[in-house]
């Protein structure tokens, strides 16, 4: 808890917390303007109305997601490597996991958050937009649920690149290559590029049922475990030279 | 003896060359140790080790009685540390930054202004760090090393980036610590004549090799026995010769091993 709270103090005027947040209502008015204009369009579209809510405006929320992840992992870092005020923590009676732990777990908050924001906009929207009687909560929650799992391979992987480079330049580099191959790959059939974690990101998106894929969240939960290990042991082993 | 700090064949050897070789080093309890040698002699390395920055190749050392990495906390608890260059968060005014110090180390809120007022920079700690001189950062990094007194001060050329006030400012204060709260501080530098000025002890260091370790009353017989002193009287100048001549000679016998 302390580690956690200086972490959150170290935060201040980085613009890691007001990012993630205008992810979130950016995201929240994508989805109340697009419906707003394009109502009739997508309502026409040959897909159940849930589908429709939940496929349909995902795309555009889900690429504003990853690049609030990108930037921010990027930004929680540079802050330590400016100044090189990691050094001094290196010197300090603190763990330096427990702080990389903190780091993800601040992230984690943000985004779910981020997400929660952009869901209520489709929830008002489903309830007030969606023909009488189709819309489904239980359906819309697992979604979140879903769409928030399939995120944190990103999130855990942006954590690990942006912890190990001491120039912010190079994980955002890596975070815009991650999206333009995960992009490219994204609608291959081919298992074996769900390791790539922008691709799990972005399988939801270009799904066309609001159906969840469990093979996809075991692999995004699998992932974002296994990279989230690595960054703390990392953390742990490898010092500042 | 009571020795605080001790390194025993200490060795850091990186790919192609030796930084640190076999050096025994004893620090006094209370007392304040002069790690003096040229750019490059591994001053900066050894401290680095002692603070579990990076790991020795060979050799081993104890502060306090603890050992690296089993005792990284505990050692790090009673160690204030100061290397290379100031570390700070750029985005955080200086009060901010020692603030998270302090609730790294658990001190209560008062240790922050304390530690500002030590190092004369009370007045400037609401500016942000990023817009301080180098010699308020300077000042800044010192006051995170003394934050809550700690029993032991690690400084690697604190002084780097002061104007000669400052310097004589931070000097004064330096050497007033171990009588201000019974603290031992190991402080390097590449001049004698300002570790002349602060030390009981000194280590003399060149190309990783520990060349003289004793206090400077002993570094002043040798001067005297080597006969840089005139009628036994030994200047400042008369040691920075000595101090010279020793790492000259020592190059010297590097580089003839070197041509066989």
């Amino acid at each position: 808890m302390k580690t956690l709270i200086i972490e959150l103090r170290k935060e201040k005027r980085t613009g890691v917390i007001p990012l993630l947040l205008l992810v979130g209502i950016l995201g929240a008015a994508y989805a109340f303007i697009n419906f707003i204009v394009r109502k009739d369009t997508l309502l026409n579209l040959p897909l159940a109305p849930m589908d429709v809510l939940l496929t349909q405006l995902y795309g555009m929320i889900m690429v504003l997601n990853m690049f609030g992840i990108v930037v921010a992992a990027c930004m929680v870092y540079n802050m330590e490597f400016k100044g090189t005020a990691i050094k001094k923590m290196y010197m300090l009676p603190i763990s330096v996991p427990k702080m990389y732990l903190c780091k993800f777990f601040i992230l984690t908050v943000l985004l779910l958050t981020a997400i929660v924001l952009q869901n209520l906009a489709l929830l008002k929207i489903g309830i007030s937009d969606l023909p009488k009687g189709t819309f489904e909560m239980d359906t819309l929650l697992k979604f979140t649920a879903y769409s928030f799992i399939t995120s944190m391979p990103t999130l855990s992987f942006m954590v690990l690149v942006s912890s190990r480079s001491q120039n912010m330049w190079m994980p955002l580099g890596i975070g815009v290559a991650g999206f333009l191959s995960g992009m490219a790959l994204a609608g291959s059939n081919v298992s074996l590029l769900l390791v790539h974690p922008f691709v799990v990101m972005l399988k939801p998106a270009v799904a066309m049922s609001a159906q969840l894929d469990n093979g996809i969240a075991i692999i995004a939960m699998a992932e974002t475990s296994l990279l989230l290990g690595i960054g703390l042991w990392m953390a742990k082993h490898l010092r500042y030279e | 003896m009571d020795y605080i700090i001790t390194t025993e064949r200490l060795t850091k050897k990186y790919k192609n060359f030796i930084s640190v070789n076999k050096v025994s080093m004893h620090i006094q309890k209370g007392s304040i140790y002069g790690f003096l040698g040229p750019n490059g002699a591994g001053k900066s390395t050894t401290m680095k080790m002692l603070l579990g920055l990076t790991s020795p190749t060979g050799g081993r050392f104890t502060v306090d009685g603890g050992h690296f990495p089993d005792d990284r906390i505990s050692i790090l608890k009673k160690v204030g540390s100061f290397i290379e260059s100031p570390s700070f968060y750029a985005n955080l005014t200086g009060r901010e930054n020692l603030d998270i110090i302090r609730r790294i180390l658990g001190l209560p809120e008062s240790a922050v202004n304390d530690a500002l007022d030590l190092v004369g920079l009370a007045e400037f700690g609401n500016r942000l760090a990023k817009k301080y001189s180098l010699g308020m950062k300077q000042r800044l990094g010192l006051a995170g090393a003394l934050l809550g007194r700690p029993p032991i001060l690690i400084l690697d050329e604190p002084t780097n980036g002061l104007d000669p006030s400052g310097i004589h400012e931070i000097r004064n204060l330096i050497k007033s610590l171990p009588s201000l709260y019974d603290c031992t501080v190991l402080i390097s530098s590449h001049m004698l004549s300002e570790i002349e000025l602060m030390a009981d002890d000194i280590g003399i260091l060149n190309h990783g090799r520990l060349l003289f370790e004793g206090s400077l009353d002993e570094l002043r017989q040798n001067a005297v026995q080597a006969g840089f002193a005139a009628d036994n009287k030994i200047s400042s100048a008369n040691l920075e010769d000595m101090f010279l001549s020793m790492i000259d000679k020592d190059n010297a016998v590097r580089k003839q091993r070197a041509q066989l």
